[in-house]
């Protein structure tokens, strides 16, 4: 998954955007030539809809154990032995003070060489969305908002994505 | 491209060090003996050779000069043999190798530094320049090769007809490209023969050839090559032409021009191109070199190996940590595949002897993947050769050094930490273990040479490192004396001798009283202690007045690697370093005593100690209340000790340590116990607490 960079993809059918959801139609793009688009992640998390940038994203996990640390904030669900390498794990649903849920899926990201697990309710799918197409947050310093750079409205007009700002997680 | 240029600087650097160490032990050991063998000449000679065709690939000249000059000098007595250099002129010249070897080392540090070089070299040249005239009587003769570059360039430059005819003649491949280098370069068969391989890429091998021929093995041919150049030869001038931006493209080319043998018609003396080749020379150095440099360090280096029996290879220690990795994970994957629950019932035959051939296999995976961090402590030894020879000289004070049991063993990263320590202890044995005057060694029934002994040896899980004098020993009451002038010991107290010793170890004693050039400049033995603690090891000092002092270092084989006990609290599990255990014990709640600040003690070996709960301490949601049902440790680690109640013991085992990821350790956490983790062979993982740590955040609550 991590090799997947950015593409270009060219909006001239409609059936060949979204190979996943190729039902679903574009209407709102038809007849722009082309548009670079960036794949993200979406996830669950707290009744929310996420999307990380698919380029930090390791790999998804679930079921794994996972053992506590004592000390750290709550939101530091402990740490995973993933073949050998330790990797600390942040509850998602907990920083955005939502209560804890039994569960989950770990996404593992890797945010600039530094590994991180963050547990999330569950793994949706694989968007394209579109350059330019991700808005600013309204600012009003709520703690959800704490770790978004941006929102932006499912390509199938399903539901709005906030986009997390991976470096923001290893700095909270 | 920037990349591969620092992979070469590496391996020129790594190349530079190996062969410095071995001139190191080579002059050493000749300086003993007092003669080069022809063994030590040649192999001299190859070190110096390739050291200046390696620095002149990088385009680092003064380095260059240098070996240039000494590979003159040891050219000169191989040639006439030792008997050259007289008695009276050897201490001279085994100085002068231990200069160059220091410049070497300074200069290497200073490329791995990036700092400019010093440029001053002139001084040292001198020095050499004037020894080989000394040598030789005849001072003129004393730079062959150096004399004969500008001359024989100057003369091909000027009549390079004559030059190209030197070459002989051969009708199959009429049309010519002569080639010249840039004066003084060094190496012009190497780089002449990396001209060859790169028109080899433009042009096919059978299209032309060259002269001279055997520029690759021979390493004579660059002589010839400073004085007539370097004569290519084509079938057809079609080819020739191909090969031209081959030859533009090479470093180092001074200038080229081309010729047809059959017609004696237009040369075209290129002289436009030949301005910006070396022009470009300072600006391109970076460009030109890299790409030149993958062919030729290893050309240069094999060219005049023969003795090349090379059973080492070096690997990038990040690699072995990745391999330890990978086999710790496929111990822990065959332990989970053996005994997997679907297996549970079934009567498997094959599937066991398999498994079992498996595990034996996977053990003996895990020791081989242990022994590659192993190295020899030979090359730390080895380099205490140097210091107690200078030291030697310095003070005047004749020593040899003994080293015992080189061979062995130890992790690559505690030899790395030790090796200052026994430095500093060695020089302390030269600085104040040996007597002032022979004449003190020779009244008191002592070889006048003092002895110093460098031993090593494995016992189980610790190898014990002894350095040994033959000197006066520790003088008791003058330590004494200093500890309670400095304030470490108490006015009226009687101490033992070991712990009069101990005093040497503590911050802020030193019992010189003058700052010496090797000894006394604030790092003191604590910094010794300090530094072989953070390995994990103890410094025990010994001492018999009149007979000398010794040193013992014990250090744990491998950091990676200890022996811990498993306990858990709830579902937690926790280890805890064998080391720190005194006692395990049960308790009754009668035992345990409170005080005024709800703090719990409990009474061992007629002493109280603090009782601490790990479950309360780190705030578990599980563990036992009950202090009768759990479990009690007395554990100790430097000063403090205490009692840690723990649910449960869950057994020894040895341990892979690992660092927590630096994420969770910005919480604070160390200095809450917690060091770091490992993984149990069932794949969960354990924490790795601290008992110093775990107390003083214990007092701190």
């Amino acid at each position: 998954m991590a090799n997947i960079v950015k593409e270009e993809t060219t909006v001239t059918d409609q059936n060949m955007l979204f190979a996943t959801e190729e039902d679903q139609e574009d209407e709102l793009r038809d007849g722009v030539p082309e548009v670079l688009t960036e794949k993200y992640l979406v996830f669950h998390s707290g009744g929310l809809l996420f999307g990380v940038d698919a380029n930090f994203v390791v790999e998804i996990i679930i079921n794994h154990v996972i053992t506590p640390l004592p000390i750290v904030p709550d939101y530091v669900s402990g740490v995973i032995n993933l073949r050998g390498q330790i990797i600390p794990i942040v509850d998602f649903r907990l920083l955005l003070c939502k209560p804890h849920q039994e569960n989950c899926s770990i996404v593992v990201l890797n945010i600039d060489g530094v590994q991180l697990g963050i547990l999330v309710d569950s793994v949706a799918q694989m968007v394209d969305i579109p350059e330019g197409s991700i808005l600013p947050v309204p600012t009003s310093g709520n703690s959800a908002q704490k770790y978004i750079s941006g929102m932006c409205t499912l390509p199938d007009e399903s539901g709005t994505l906030m986009v997390l700002d991976s470096a923001l997680l290893l700095h909270v | 491209m920037s990349n591969s240029g620092n992979e070469i600087l590496d391996m020129y650097l790594y190349e530079t060090n190996t062969l410095l160490e071995q001139l190191d032990s080579i002059v050493l050991a000749a300086e003993h003996v007092d003669s080069f063998s022809e063994d030590d000449v040649n192999e001299i000679f190859r070190i110096m050779h390739t050291i200046k065709g390696s620095s002149a690939m990088m385009e680092f000249t003064p380095l260059m000069t240098i070996a240039h000059r000494i590979e003159d000098l040891f050219f000169i007595i191989r040639d006439k043999g030792m008997n050259i250099v007289a008695e009276e002129h050897r201490p001279l010249l085994f100085d002068l190798m231990f200069q160059a070897i220091d410049y070497f080392r300074s200069e290497v540090a200073k490329i791995e530094n990036s700092e400019p070089f010093s440029e001053n070299i002139d001084t040292f040249i001198e020095n050499i320049n004037s020894f080989i005239a000394k040598i030789q009587q005849e001072p003129s003769s004393g730079a062959p090769a150096a004399a004969s570059a500008p001359a024989a360039d100057a003369s091909s430059a000027a009549s390079a007809d004559a030059a190209i005819a030197g070459f002989g003649t051969d009708p199959a491949h009429p049309h010519l490209l002569h080639v010249l280098f840039d004066e003084g370069c060094g190496m012009e068969n190497l780089r002449a023969f990396m001209l060859v391989t790169s028109v080899r890429d433009f042009c096919a091998d059978e299209v032309f050839t060259f002269v001279p021929e055997d520029v690759e093995t021979n390493p004579e041919t660059a002589e010839f090559i400073v004085e007539n150049g370097f004569l290519l030869r084509f079938i057809n001038a079609a080819d020739r032409d191909k090969a031209i931006p081959a030859v533009t493209a090479s470093g180092s080319v001074k200038t080229y021009q081309i010729a047809d043998e059959a017609v004696p018609a237009p040369k075209v003396e290129k002289t436009e191109q030949a301005a910006p080749a070396a022009a470009k020379k300072p600006a391109g150095q970076e460009t030109a070199a890299p790409a030149a440099a993958p062919k030729a360090a290893p050309a240069a280096a094999a060219t005049p190996a023969p003795h090349s029996k090379e059973s080492l290879i070096s690997v990038n220690l990040s690699k072995l940590d990745h391999l330890m990795a990978v086999v710790g994970e496929i111990v822990i994957t065959e332990s989970m595949v053996t005994s997997s629950p679907d297996l549970k019932g079934l009567k498997l035959d094959t599937f066991t002897k398999s498994a079992r051939q498996l595990r034996k296999l996977t053990d003996e995976l895990q020791d081989v993947a242990m022994s590659l961090r192993m190295v020899p402590v030979s090359g730390t030894f080895q380099k205490m050769n140097r210091i107690v020879r200078d030291m030697s000289k310095k003070l005047n004070k004749p020593a040899r050094l003994t080293l015992v049991g080189e061979d062995t063993e130890v992790d690559k990263t505690i030899v790395d930490n030790i090796s200052d320590p026994i430095m500093h202890i060695v020089r302390n044995s030269m600085d104040h273990g040996l007597e002032e005057n022979t004449q003190d060694r020779i009244d008191a029934g002592k070889d006048p040479v003092g002895e110093i002994t460098l031993a090593a040896r494995h016992t189980g899980s610790e190898v014990i490192i002894e350095i040994r004098d033959d000197g006066q020993g520790a003088n008791y009451d003058a330590v004494l004396e200093k500890a309670r002038r400095v304030g470490l010991a108490q006015p009226d107290v009687e101490y033992s001798q070991r712990e009069i010793l101990n005093f040497l170890m503590m911050p802020g004693f030193s019992t010189n009283i003058e700052v010496t050039e090797f000894s006394g400049r604030g790092v003191g033995m604590d910094v010794v202690k300090k530094n072989v603690e953070d390995v994990g090891g103890t410094v025990v000092l010994s001492s018999e007045p009149g007979r000398g002092m010794t040193t013992t270092l014990k250090i744990p084989l491998t950091m990676a690697i200890m022996d811990g006990m498993e306990i858990a609290v709830g579902h937690s599990i926790f280890t805890i370093s064998i080391n720190n255990i005194r006692q395990i014990f049960r308790v009754s709640s009668a035992n345990i005593i409170q005080d005024a600040g709800q703090k719990e003690m409990i009474k061992c070996m007629d002493s109280f100690y603090p009782l601490i709960r790990l479950r309360d301490l780190y705030q578990l949601k599980e563990g036992l209340d009950n202090v009768e049902e759990g479990i009690v440790l007395w554990v100790e680690s430097g000063e403090c000790s205490y009692c840690l109640f723990v649910d449960e013991l869950i057994g020894e085992q040895q341990v892979v340590v690992k660092p927590l990821p630096e994420y969770v350790n910005s919480y604070n956490i160390k200095t809450y116990g917690i060091s770091g983790c490992t993984i149990l062979g069932d794949g969960n993982i354990s924490i790795i607490l601290d008992v110093a740590n775990l107390y003083s955040a214990a007092q701190g609550l």
